[in-house]
């Protein structure tokens, strides 16, 4: 009797592997969703214990933005159909150090107060707040010699470039406060 | 006199025994940067549009609130706060932060970032009462969650 065992190579058939593979990939690109987090910061303020401690900022030191319940704008007393314009302001009255009289001591000093009414839609509100942050951020990048865009690109986590952007905000403060809204 | 053989007819097939490979890549990819998408979205939202936008470098410190208008027709028009998983009352917050927090490593915990996703027709009103019970629950950092526009 002669058994001859085949020696056949066995291989599992990876064919359809593909196939499993994309039908949990298909599953996890529908299931989930990329965390999309990107937007304008801001460190609100600390909540105030009593009202002594608020600080009487000089008037030349106070770049005032106002929005009201029907989205006009008041900036420095000036009423203003649309934003335009006022990133420029921004940056001359920040980087003014005391050259013109009504305008900022040293950057240091200067805050901008964006104020709105309880009635003021969001959408304006972050139009706003948007052009406020583009002078500053405008203000930083020229520090180090950046266009905008690199500057906002910098990583933070790279040490050579958190030194730049380090570097870029030194004794420049991003005083940008929101006032409580007014009914 | 024809010496010519037979053309030996070749296969001529691509390897597929990378391709299982490659899509393992991607699905890996793709488990390891996802989040999975909360039960519902319980409102809906449009964000508004900026330039000057900024993306934080610790993804985990984010914790989200929404605000927008209620899918559902049956509980009003008015614009309504929520988690992702529930609609928050603006005196739920203070709790709501501490909450998240609890949820971040401890050495983290006072660096937590509200993503704020409000609708762009929304009042302010709304985004200011948020804003003071955030500062009362101590979590001062905001993102406005915004689109990028190009300038």
């Amino acid at each position: 009797m002669k058994i001859r065992k085949q020696k056949a190579n066995q291989e599992v058939n990876t064919g359809s592997m593909a196939d499993i593979a994309f039908l949990l990939l298909i599953f996890f690109l529908v299931a989930t969703t990329l965390l999309q987090e990107q937007g304008l910061d801001l460190h609100l303020p600390q909540k105030k214990e009593n009202n002594s401690t608020s600080t009487q900022i000089e008037k030349r030191n106070l770049f005032k933005v106002l929005i009201n319940s029907r989205q006009e704008i008041l900036v420095e007393g000036e009423y203003r159909k649309n934003t335009s314009g006022l990133k420029d302001e921004v940056k001359a009255f920040v980087l003014n150090n005391g050259k013109k009289g009504h305008l900022s001591e040293n950057p240091k000093k200067a805050t901008v107060s964006l104020k709105t009414n309880r009635g003021t839609k969001y959408a304006t509100f972050i139009e706003v707040l948007d052009e406020l942050k583009g002078a500053y951020y405008e203000i930083y990048a020229e520090n180090i010699g950046l266009t905008k865009e690199e500057f906002l690109n910098l990583k933070q986590n790279d040490p050579k470039q958190y030194m730049l952007y380090l570097k870029s905000k030194k004794d420049i403060p991003m005083n940008i406060s929101i006032a409580e809204p007014t009914l | 006199m024809k010496t010519y053989s037979k053309k030996p007819t070749r296969k001529a097939e691509i390897s597929t025994s990378a391709l299982p490979d490659i899509i393992f890549l991607l699905l890996f990819f793709f488990m390891v940067s996802a989040t999975i998408k909360p039960n519902e979205q319980l409102l809906e939202y449009e964000n508004p549009n900026a330039h000057n936008i900024v993306r934080p470098d610790k993804k985990f410190l984010i914790k989200e609130l929404t605000v927008g208008l209620p899918k559902m027709g049956n509980i009003g028009q008015t614009p309504r706060i929520s988690d992702g998983k529930r609609y928050l009352e603006i005196i739920d917050i203070p709790q709501w932060v501490s909450m998240s927090k609890a949820t971040l490593p401890e050495n983290y915990q006072d660096q937590m970032i509200v993503l704020l996703k409000a609708d762009m027709t929304i009042d302010m009103g709304l985004v200011a009462d948020i804003q003071e019970k955030l500062r009362e629950a101590d979590a001062r950092k905001i993102i406005y969650r915004t689109n990028t526009t190009e300038e």
